[in-house]
């Protein structure tokens, strides 16, 4: 026997007064790892509903419900994850593609009770006792399932496109398109946010599988100016993409624009084969913009004889006169119309309707009308000189370019307004040549424009002069002396800030042209008045049911001049809803 | 470790190292190569230990990536040796002459990946998939949701929503709806 086989028996004695490894109370005392997958916790102010959850659970464990506290609204579809525990794995993958990233886990673990129904509980609505839990798994930082970038689009260089009126977005290819397509989730959530409702996701899907022509099919169902569209949509689509949460959202403009593109007007005609039927009901149309030619459209398809009234030489309406063309060139326009014409809808080009009699002999003798005459009176500022020559609006401007009429702005211009008229008319007088500076009451981010439009409009070198108020206009020599002074910003709770101007504090600008775009108001003056007294209006625009109609009874309106959005996909959805309203309201 | 690398790319050509950190390294090498190596690692430079051997399914490039992970108790070092091996003819030397243990990794790696090891002893047995019928379940082939779907039934009571489908019911289910038309009706 060895000394060591003497002594190590008291050696294991010693233990006896250190601290035990064991857990004495492993149910209460045992928290899991910190990154421990356990159970699931939703933050509700994150989670917008987009069933991606759902989806790549490989246990179908997962159903979207309907929950109290949440409304359903247009960036959100009110749904929320239900989990079924008895089906989950606690794999995490619901997790790790959360576009929101408001699905976590916690590392709680331990769950009893002699309910199994209480194993299917939706987390973040029902009170569970890990809620609070800080620990548990998270996705990494550096580690997706999702790609949140954006196929980047080629553009024309700044210096080449601020001198000119070429397109600026060159469109994608075939494989930027589909590589675009397939970061789609396919929630759906902006099919509700699109004023026309178009089934976003599907021709997304179409796009993937390269199936050109059913993409084409299903933009038709809802759209028929998707080459324009594709091009100048305000696309609010895309705010409320499910991935625009924490990345960038998918090129639903720009998809559209690549279906369009890769189709000529006769593939059109052979991809859609609509076929009309006509029945010998008569429908007048009175403005040939994106909302009439749309009504135009889907009457056209159930059958309906049309006759457009328009007073330009061409059609389109604001898409044409109101778009420069570097953002829409006239060819794309054209595609779009010419479809619709095809069908063999009449157009009255250059036919103002001014006089009552002529209006009393349109509505005599067709069963409906549908009204659309746009925006087209530029709102004043109502400040002195006003009136002075060198002082015209933005939407004079558009329109004088794209009748390409001589033109001299000279060498200094001021454009007054935030919105996309007022981005379209300085970088087009900025084409034209001119130093071109913005003046606007509030912050630039208050501007309603586009952010992308404002954007390129400062690579393009324009100058924006931010919270600041014109006040008078003077004649100085053969220019103009531009007076203005500088806002400061009330803020109020809940309300948008104020611009209030600061007294002492002006300055003044020596200018060539002023150009004014702070707004644009429909002129009804072609309505007789005995109709004009009857239709209702609100703050400006015509007042319209949910099937498009005015509150006289056979004439329906739709566009700039009732909606308030006041965009092209507006438009469009106007005229489909008072399309199949007209329809309804013919068949009674 | 340089050292230990050195000598063994004097034997075999080695394709890539990383060093994840100071304690953990991974080489690649070529699948022939394989016993002389971890018998070159475990007797002559004291990688005693075989902490486990686990699959990747590479199905992009029809591989499966082998890796045997060693630990070295002298210089605390783990090194993990990485092969490939074609997905269609999965068949790998069997290690358990090297460290007997082996064997169970083997016949997991055999259920559950589809990866055989001739001559590895009870390989064929079920690991943990008594009576499955299935393709092996961790190759990504396999449909997993199909496979619980078909497999195990839904609890009574459940029901689910599509998102676009429910919002248009709530926010917009009048639009353009017209009993008449059937094209712009879904």
């Amino acid at each position: 026997m060895s000394l060591k086989d003497i002594i190590s028996p008291f050696n294991v004695w010693k233990r006896a007064a250190q601290k035990p490894w064991t857990i004495k109370d492993p149910l209460n005392d045992r928290p899991g790892a910190d990154n421990y997958r356990g159970f699931h916790k939703n933050d509700f102010d994150k989670c917008v509903g987009c069933g991606t959850c759902e989806d790549i659970c490989q246990n179908a464990a997962i159903d979207l419900v309907p929950v109290q506290t949440v409304e359903t609204d247009m960036s959100d579809s009110g749904l929320r994850p239900k989990i079924d525990y008895g089906r989950c794995c606690w794999c995490a993958l619901c997790v790790d593609v959360c576009p929101t990233g408001s699905l976590t886990m916690s590392n709680d673990y331990t769950w009893v009770t002699d309910d199994p129904e209480e194993y299917r509980f939706i987390p973040g609505a029902d009170k569970m006792k890990w809620d609070d839990c800080e620990k548990g798994y998270k996705r990494a930082e550096n580690f997706q399932l999702i790609d949140f970038d954006r196929i980047k689009m080629n553009e024309l260089g700044v210096e080449e496109r601020s001198s000119s009126f070429i397109e600026m977005v060159k469109g994608y290819s075939k494989e930027q398109a589909i590589e675009e397509a397939e970061r789609c989730l396919e929630c759906g959530i902006c099919v509700a946010r699109c004023p026309a409702h178009m089934d976003i996701p599907e021709y997304i899907k179409a796009i993937r599988e390269d199936d050109i022509e059913l993409a084409v099919q299903i933009l038709y169902k809802t759209n028929p100016f998707s080459a324009s569209c594709g091009r100048i949509c305000t696309h609010h689509c895309e705010d409320v993409c499910s991935l625009a949460h924490n990345g960038e959202p998918i090129a639903i403009r720009w998809l559209k624009r690549y279906i369009l593109d890769q189709v000529s007007p006769e593939e059109i005609s052979k991809i859609l084969k609509d076929i009309i039927q006509t029945n010998n009901k008569k429908i007048a149309i009175i403005g040939a913009g994106p909302g009439g030619l749309s009504a135009a459209y889907y009457l056209r398809l159930l059958g309906y004889e049309i006759e457009i009234f328009e007073s330009n030489e061409k059609g389109g309406g604001m898409l044409r006169y109101g778009i420069p063309e570097y953002r829409l060139p006239y060819d794309q326009l054209d595609k779009d119309i010419d479809y619709i014409v095809s069908l063999g809808v009449k157009i009255n080009y250059n036919t103002k309707i001014s006089e009552e009699a002529k209006f009393n002999e349109i509505y005599n003798s067709h069963d409906a009308l549908f009204i659309s005459p746009g925006l087209w009176n530029s709102i004043p500022v109502n400040i002195t000189g006003e009136e002075l020559p060198n002082v015209i609006s933005g939407i004079d401007l558009l329109n004088k370019v794209t009748n390409k009429e001589e033109i001299d702005l000279g060498s200094k211009v001021a454009v007054i307004g935030g919105g996309n008229s007022a981005m379209d008319a300085a970088r087009t007088a900025k084409r034209l040549g001119a130093d071109v500076e913005i003046y606007y009451r509030r912050r630039i981010e208050d501007m309603p424009a586009d952010v992308e439009e404002i954007e390129e409009a400062q690579d393009e070198n324009v100058k924006f002069f931010p919270q600041t108020t014109p006040l008078e206009i003077k004649k100085d020599g053969s220019g103009l002396k531009f007076i203005w002074g500088n806002n400061k910003m009330i803020y109020e709770e809940g309300k948008r800030p104020k611009p209030v101007l600061i007294k002492g504090e002006t300055f003044e600008t020596n200018l060539d042209t002023f150009i004014i775009a702070i707004g644009q108001n429909a002129d009804l003056s072609f309505l007789p008045t005995e109709i004009r007294d009857n239709i209702e209006t609100k703050w400006g625009k015509v007042v319209v049911n949910e099937l498009g109609q005015t509150s006289v009874e056979k004439v329906f309106s739709g566009g700039d001049a009732s909606n308030s959005k006041a965009d092209a996909v507006s438009a469009i959805a106007d005229g489909h809803k008072a399309a199949v309203g007209i329809d309804r309201y013919l068949n009674k | 470790m340089e050292q230990i690398l050195n000598r063994l790319k004097q034997k075999i050509e080695i394709k890539s190292v990383i060093n994840k950190r100071a304690d953990l390294y991974f080489i690649t090498i070529k699948k022939e190569h394989i016993e002389l190596v971890l018998s070159h690692l475990k007797q002559q430079e004291n990688f005693t230990h075989l902490a486990f051997l686990q699959a990747v399914d590479y199905i992009e490039d029809d591989k499966f990536q082998l890796t045997y992970m060693l630990y070295n108790y002298d210089i605390k070092v783990n090194l993990g040796i990485k092969v490939f091996i074609d997905r269609d003819k999965s068949e790998m030397t069997s290690i358990h002459k090297l460290w007997p243990h082996a064997w169970q990794y083997q016949r997991e790696l055999k259920e559950l990946f589809g990866i055989d090891f001739p001559g590895s002893p009870r390989v064929d047995e079920s690991f943990v998939l008594e009576g499955w019928e299935e393709i092996p379940p961790m190759r990504r082939d396999f449909d997993t949701l199909a496979y619980s779907v078909k497999t195990f039934y839904q609890r009574p009571g459940r029901t689910t929503n599509d998102p676009k489908r429910y919002m248009k019911e709530k926010l917009y289910k009048n639009f353009a709806k017209s009993p008449e038309s059937g094209r712009n009706d879904e």
